[in-house]
């Protein structure tokens, strides 16, 4: 992995190394240059310099030459001098050459022989010299003549030029060898220079190789992945720290990408609970949406009611739906062992290995077992801090939340919040409608909505009765079609038209509806049929007529003949039969008083029995006994079987069931006949029946005939008077002893009323 | 002097009875308004004394008949009733009543008033 790092030391101390090395050559170069120049420039000097004392040599030579010749012509002391003078020089420049030429060898020869031959020239030209001054010029001539001298001059010269040309060999051979010198450093530092530029270049080729392409694909990958590409994966193909750099990348790329695919799913489980309205929908949808992401593979979905009372409101995963009793049976138990705080908080809290919990009740670990659940995690919903549900999830074997898990279903329970809110406030919503819907169709009133411009929208079923439109064909059309009042005053009552004609009284009260802005937006009618207020109405004053004629008859009469008692004079018998009337009429009096006070009693669940065992035998003679007195046209009779049983009843109360139905059977048989008691025993009731040959009833008067103060609407029954209490009265009597009151009846054949009591068994067991 | 009291209860006729009693009143009874019509057209009494509740035909009625009769327009009418609203003395007195009384009534006022009835048939005689 550290090879890139490896790879660029080796390459820089290999860079080093070039330089110094190329340092080293041209400095080793430029001292052999300098070197070897050096000892050239001296060779040069020295051979220069031989050359002029060669050069000075050869004048010293002709000098002497000729001033020996002219010695020898002239005799001139003057040129004998400057011949010695040039002698003496030429001394001084052959011992000059022998130095500077000792370096050489190849000259040694060629020095030598110059001296040798300059020896040889220069004792002749004496000997010539001698002759001159010492014999005189005819002497010199002679000796000049030999030529000796001369020859020996020619041959020196030949020497001297010899070496001159030796010299001038040497001072170009030395020229040439410095400028090879010159051209052998030059090639050196070209070399070097060139091997470093391939150095170079190969470093170059190589930082392209491992570093620049390398980098290029990083910065390439980055920009993709900052672009948002998370699909490309990064790969180098290099292994060094740039493809670590690329495989981390590439790691994070892989993250990023997981990342994104959860938050994918989330997006799409935010969008699939947004469209779970209920519970059941919500909870299969999370389950389903959070499945692939952590492997739960059950879902229990609770709701806080608005008391803050976490309710189970559905289940998904599980195979046996039956568990939701269970959970519900453990509400207690699940409640104590809840994290409640923690999760009102917003933790998400997981529950690995259920089995293993300490300090659970056996109910618990009996209801973890038949749910199949290993673990749980509890995701809390919480809408604006307010805990408005609770998600657990299940696993069937054990599994400990990881961190990533739980960040996921932190952000899964904010999502679930939002839908479970939603659906929470639309469950209301519905439920306040359905409230709404159901008052709205269920109200006993004609309830009508119309829009503003006065056309029906809605009609409830008791307004379809009302006025024979159903809603569906009334929808649409004017409110006055639908609802044509006829009315005489407004405000005052008003007949509603039915579709098919009928009139029925209405009271009709309206009110407009108002958006939220004030705006009218329809308006509500409430149409009360009011036709059983007005017959009630009608009834009432009549029960008022008639309770008034009923108080008033005895009234005047006992006013009548009191009054006349006080006021006139009357024979005794007289007297004693108006106090009979004024007697007969106080208890007239006192009776229908008793009646209404009896209903007023009865109606406000005051009437109090007081029940024990009775004879109804006994009863029955009681009572029969004053109406034999005073019905003369008609025969009453009982008909009492042996061994009845006890009855259980209160003796003043079965009393007046009697008397009643006996008072009315004598009351509605104007024309006499047989009043028939019968007591019957059957089974665990006895049935007592009063039978009379009266007026009867025909099966419509007898449809109210135990209502209060319903009277038959015929002449003999207005003739016999009565409260329309009687029947009524008695009816609830025998209700209260647990009994049931009926009748049969033929119209000019008779009645027949018959009502039950109850037998009292133990106490005729007990020998009574 | 001839009168008629129509009336469903007996008792109440007993006390007209035992009202005009020893006067010389010839006092005939009906126990209904079917009954009180033909009495009062069979007898033609000078006065009709009619309770208005009464089975098989009401007082009214009754009243309405014998005053639409030119045989017994004349008979004086005096309802006799336990209804003392002001609706149905008006009805009473639509229906061709001369007099309401109304129950409970005093007997000695109901006497002064046949009294004057029977005077002022005198007057006329």
């Amino acid at each position: 992995m550290r090879r890139l790092r490896v790879q660029l030391t080796v390459l820089v101390a290999l860079l080093g190394l070039l330089v110094v090395a190329w340092g080293a050559a041209i400095f080793l170069g430029a001292r052999d240059a300098a070197r070897s120049s050096a000892s050239l420039q001296s060779t040069v000097d020295r051979v220069d310099e031989l050359r002029r004392v060669t050069t000075g040599l050869s004048r010293d030579f002709v000098t002497m030459e000729t001033s020996r010749r002219a010695y020898l012509l002239t005799g001139d002391e003057a040129t004998r001098k400057a011949h010695t003078q040039a002698e003496v020089r030429a001394d001084g420049g052959f011992k000059q050459v022998r130095e500077l030429s000792s370096r050489w060898r190849n000259l040694a020869p060629l020095v030598q022989g110059l001296a040798a031959e300059y020896r040889a020239w220069v004792r002749t030209g004496q000997t010539e010299l001698a002759a001159r001054r010492d014999r005189g010029t005819m002497a010199a001539v002679a000796v000049a003549r030999s030529g000796r001298a001369d020859h020996h001059f020619r041959a020196l010269w030949t020497r001297q030029s010899a070496l001159e040309n030796q010299l001038a060999r040497a001072q170009r051979a030395s020229a040439h060898s410095q400028d090879l010198t010159y051209e052998a450093a030059q090639t050196l530092a070209v070399r070097t220079a060139l091997m470093m530029l391939a150095a170079l270049v190969l470093l170059a080729v190589w930082l392209r190789r491992a570093v620049g392409a390398p980098a290029d694909a990083l910065r390439s990958a980055s920009g993709r992945l900052a672009g948002g590409d998370l699909e490309t994966p990064v790969t180098l193909g290099v292994e060094n720290e740039l493809g670590a750099v690329a495989d981390d990348l590439e790691t994070m790329r892989r993250r990023l990408a997981g990342r994104m695919e959860a938050l994918e799913r989330l997006r799409h489980l935010s969008a699939q609970v947004v469209g779970a309205t209920s519970m059941q929908r919500l909870a299969e949808v999370v389950l389903a949406g959070l499945q692939p992401e952590i492997g739960a593979t059950r879902a229990v979905l609770g709701a806080a009611r608005p008391d803050g009372e976490l309710v189970l409101r559905a289940l998904a995963g599980f195979p046996d739906p039956g568990v939701a009793d269970d959970i519900v049976k453990a509400d207690g138990e699940i409640r104590q062992v809840l994290p409640l705080p923690t999760l009102r908080g917003g933790q998400v809290v997981g529950m690995a290995d259920l089995g293993k919990v300490a300090g659970w009740s056996p109910v618990l670990r009996d209801l973890v077992a038949r749910m199949g659940v290993g673990s749980l995690a509890l995701v809390p919903q919480l809408s604006r801090g307010r805990f408005l549900g609770l998600l657990a999830l299940c696993w069937t074997e054990r599994h400990p939340l990881d961190r990533e898990q739980e960040a996921l279903l932190g952000l899964a329970g904010n999502q679930i919040a939002g839908a479970l809110e939603a659906a929470l406030r639309l469950e209301e919503a519905e439920r306040a409608a359905g409230e709404a819907r159901a008052v709205f169709y269920a109200i006993a009133d004609g309830v009508l909505l119309s829009d503003p411009y006065g056309r029906v929208t809605a009609m409830n079923r008791a307004l379809e009765a009302l006025t024979g439109w159903t809603e569906a064909e009334a929808r649409g059309r004017p409110y006055a079609e639908v609802l044509p009042l006829a009315t005489d005053q407004v405000g005052g009552p008003a007949d509603l038209v039915s579709r098919y004609g009928r009139k029925v009284p209405v009271a009709v009260s309206s009110a407009p509806i108002f958006d939220p802005r004030g705006r009218v937006v329809g308006g509500v009618d409430v149409i009360r049929d009011v036709s059983r207020e007005r017959e009630i109405d009608e009834v009432k004053s009549a029960l008022i007529s008639t309770v008034s004629h009923e108080l008033r008859t005895p009234l005047t009469l006992i006013h009548g003949f009191a009054e006349l008692l006080v006021l006139r004079d009357m024979p005794v018998e007289r007297q004693r039969s108006s106090a009979v009337e004024i007697l007969d009429a106080s208890r007239r009096l006192a009776r229908l008083i008793d009646d209404l006070l009896s209903v007023s009693r009865m109606e406000s669940g005051r009437l109090v029995l007081d029940p024990r065992p009775l004879d109804l035998g006994t009863v029955v003679e009681r009572i029969l006994s004053p109406f034999r007195a005073m019905a003369a046209r008609h025969t009453l009779r009982a008909k009492l079987p042996t061994g009845l049983p006890v009855v259980w009843g209160d003796p003043d109360k079965i009393e007046q069931i009697l008397t009643n139905l006996v008072g009315n059977a004598i009351k509605y048989s104007p024309g006499g006949g047989e009043v028939l008691v019968t007591v019957e025993h059957d089974g665990d009731t006895v049935q007592v029946s009063v039978r009379d040959q009266g007026i009867g009833m025909s099966p419509r008067d007898m449809g109210q005939l135990f209502e209060k103060f319903y009277r038959v609407d015929r002449e003999e029954v207005r003739r016999a008077g009565g409260t329309g209490l009687g029947l009524y009265i008695t009816k609830r009597l025998v209700e209260m002893h647990g009994g049931r009151l009926w009748a049969e009846s033929w119209p000019g054949v008779g009645s027949v009323f018959r009502f039950t009591l109850p037998t009292s068994d133990e106490l005729a067991g007990s020998g009574r | 002097m001839k009168l008629l009291i129509a009336d469903d209860e007996p008792a109440v006729r007993a006390l007209v009875h035992v009202t005009l009693e020893g006067d010389d009143y010839e006092i005939l009874e009906a126990a209904d308004g079917v009954e009180a019509l033909e009495v009062a057209r069979g007898e033609a009494p000078r006065l009709v004394l009619l309770d208005i509740m009464m089975p098989r035909l009401d007082g009214l009625e009754v009243c309405r008949q014998l005053k639409a009769d030119p045989d017994t327009s004349d008979i004086v009418v005096v309802m006799l009733t336990a209804q003392a609203q002001e609706r149905d003395r008006d009805q009473g007195l639509a229906a061709g009543a001369d007099d309401y009384f109304t129950k409970p009534f005093s007997p000695l006022a109901l006497l002064n008033m046949v009294e004057r009835v029977r005077h002022n048939q005198s007057g006329a005689d």
